[in-house]
């Protein structure tokens, strides 16, 4: 379970998250929409203090960390709950595909190397990436290189995946493999965060859907609510301009 | 003056057997040099209190002052420093039976340091900072992420960059025959003083330094190619 309460965040005083509360069940999948600047991403990354929260306290499985007093020590116990998937993939480039998913777990996890390999092998298989086991990162297309970024996250086991915009910096015809690969860990009861444009993505795989703009949850519910009963007039635009675009793009291809 | 071609021979196996001590004072100091540099580089990063502005000023001052006033005034200035010590403490140390060497090697380690910690500094600015947060977001320490993710990648594209440093000392390393250390230059003086034969004497040397250079750059573009690997694409 993860529990945030009153999270508050500023970059050069210009406040971007503005008391955040939010409670997440054990094995819900949660889609964050918002436009961008609303601090959708910001919110993710407070979650594994990668940004540091000003105010407010974040909780995972067991860890509670009051973010205006987290030591060291705190924030690298509460990142060790959770696990993340980048939007730039953020591969280790110098190591190889099964490398990138054992890393974590001899360092962090302190599994042996040999028990470590005999899992990231596994979780590798999973995402369909069992004959790239030796390939760089700069060997794979976007589409394979997320996807050992999401075994990099599978292979660690944690409370949380929390996803990134993981399918925003690729081709259009690879987002489909990943959001497949995203899709059926959803169905295995993992526990996931996903900051995502893919309106699709969202309405058929996530149990419950959150708007936020502006620094503040405009409003949350299934997506059934939020996709064909929005209450707030800032979600039904937002809504409306993004299936707006995706209807009008075809069209302006033509006429270009 | 006409030049004596089989000279330049004669002169070059007697400047050859100088060859030893040249390596000593390139490589000595950039080993030692490349473990301050990383210390210095690694504070200069993370701006670590107080060592920051000392880190600071050893690479403001020994890369704003040239390389030969570090020998001579370590040359001249450390025994002197080390005669009050000893008398001071009764330690009894005569500076006179120190090798002339260590003092080269002290200076050319100090400068090599603050060289080295400017390449060092820059191949981990351009370790992208997705690298970092990758390796916070599967649990590793700070130290740890440095250690397994950024310097390797820092290190391995500052090759050509080492290779540059490599390159500079082992001509820098000359400079000790001004101290009575004979290196190659310093052979190459000798020979030519007793023989009366400069031009022949100085091309033998030149040959030997630019054969040094020639296998020193090859051997760095085979490491390169090696080390680098994982960053050229494509499919192996």
């Amino acid at each position: 379970m993860i529990y945030l309460q009153g999270i508050q965040k500023s970059f050069k005083k210009q406040p971007v998250l503005k008391g955040i509360n939010l409670k997440i069940e054990k094995g819900e999948v949660l889609t964050i929409l918002g436009p961008s600047g609303s601090g959708k991403t910001t919110l993710l990354r407070c979650l594994n203090f990668l940004e540091k929260p000003d105010a407010g306290m974040v909780q995972i499985g067991n860890i509670i960390v009051d973010s205006e007093n987290a030591t060291k020590k705190e924030m690298l116990a509460i990142r060790k709950q959770s696990a993340m998937v980048f939007q730039h993939y953020n591969l280790f480039a110098h190591k190889s595909v099964v490398e990138n998913v054992m890393e974590g777990l001899i360092v962090a996890k302190k599994v042996k190397k040999k028990d470590a390999r005999q899992q990231s092998e596994r979780v590798l298989e999973k995402v369909g990436l069992s004959d790239k086991l030796n390939h760089f990162p700069s060997q794979l297309s976007g589409g394979q290189q997320q996807r050992v970024g999401i075994a990099r996250a599978l292979a660690l086991n944690p409370e949380v995946i929390l996803f990134d915009e993981p399918t925003s910096a690729l081709d259009p015809e690879l987002v489909g493999d990943v959001l497949a690969v995203i899709k059926s860990i959803a169905q295995e009861g993992i526990t996931m965060v996903v900051v995502t444009h893919e309106m699709s993505f969202a309405r058929e795989v996530s149990n419950r859907v959150l708007f936020m703009d502006e620094g503040v949850i405009v409003e949350e519910g299934t997506p059934l609510e939020i996709f064909h009963a929005a209450k707030e007039e800032r979600t039904r635009r937002f809504l409306q301009r993004i299936s707006g675009e995706t209807f009008f793009t075809p069209l302006k291809e033509q006429v270009n | 003056m006409t030049i004596d071609i089989p000279f330049i021979w004669v002169a070059f196996k007697e400047i050859i057997k100088a060859l030893p001590t040249t390596l000593i004072l390139t490589i000595v100091p950039l080993i030692a040099g490349f473990l301050i540099g990383i210390a210095v580089a690694l504070v200069r990063v993370y701006k670590v209190k107080y060592l920051y502005q000392i880190a600071n000023g050893y690479v403001s001052f020994f890369r704003g002052t040239p390389i030969i006033m570090h020998i001579m005034v370590i040359y001249f200035g450390f025994p002197l420093l080390l005669d009050q010590i000893s008398l001071k403490f009764g330690l009894g140390i005569q500076t006179n039976k120190i090798p002339i060497i260590l003092f080269i090697l002290i200076a050319l380690t100090l400068a090599a340091g603050s060289y080295l910690s400017e390449i060092i500094r820059s191949g981990i600015i351009s370790v992208a900072n997705g690298q970092m947060e990758a390796a916070y977001s599967v649990g590793m320490t700070k130290f740890q992420a440095m250690i397994r993710i950024i310097l390797p990648q820092a290190l391995a594209q500052s090759i050509p960059n080492f290779t540059n440093i490599f390159v500079g000392f082992l001509h820098t390393s000359s400079i000790a025959f001004l101290v009575s250390q004979k290196e190659i230059t310093g052979a190459a003086n000798i020979i030519a003083g007793v023989n009366l034969k400069f031009l022949e004497a100085f091309i033998a040397a030149g040959i030997i330094y630019w054969g040094l250079t020639i296998l020193v750059e090859g051997l760095s573009f085979l490491l390169e190619k090696k080390v680098t690997a994982y960053n050229r694409g494509g499919v192996s």
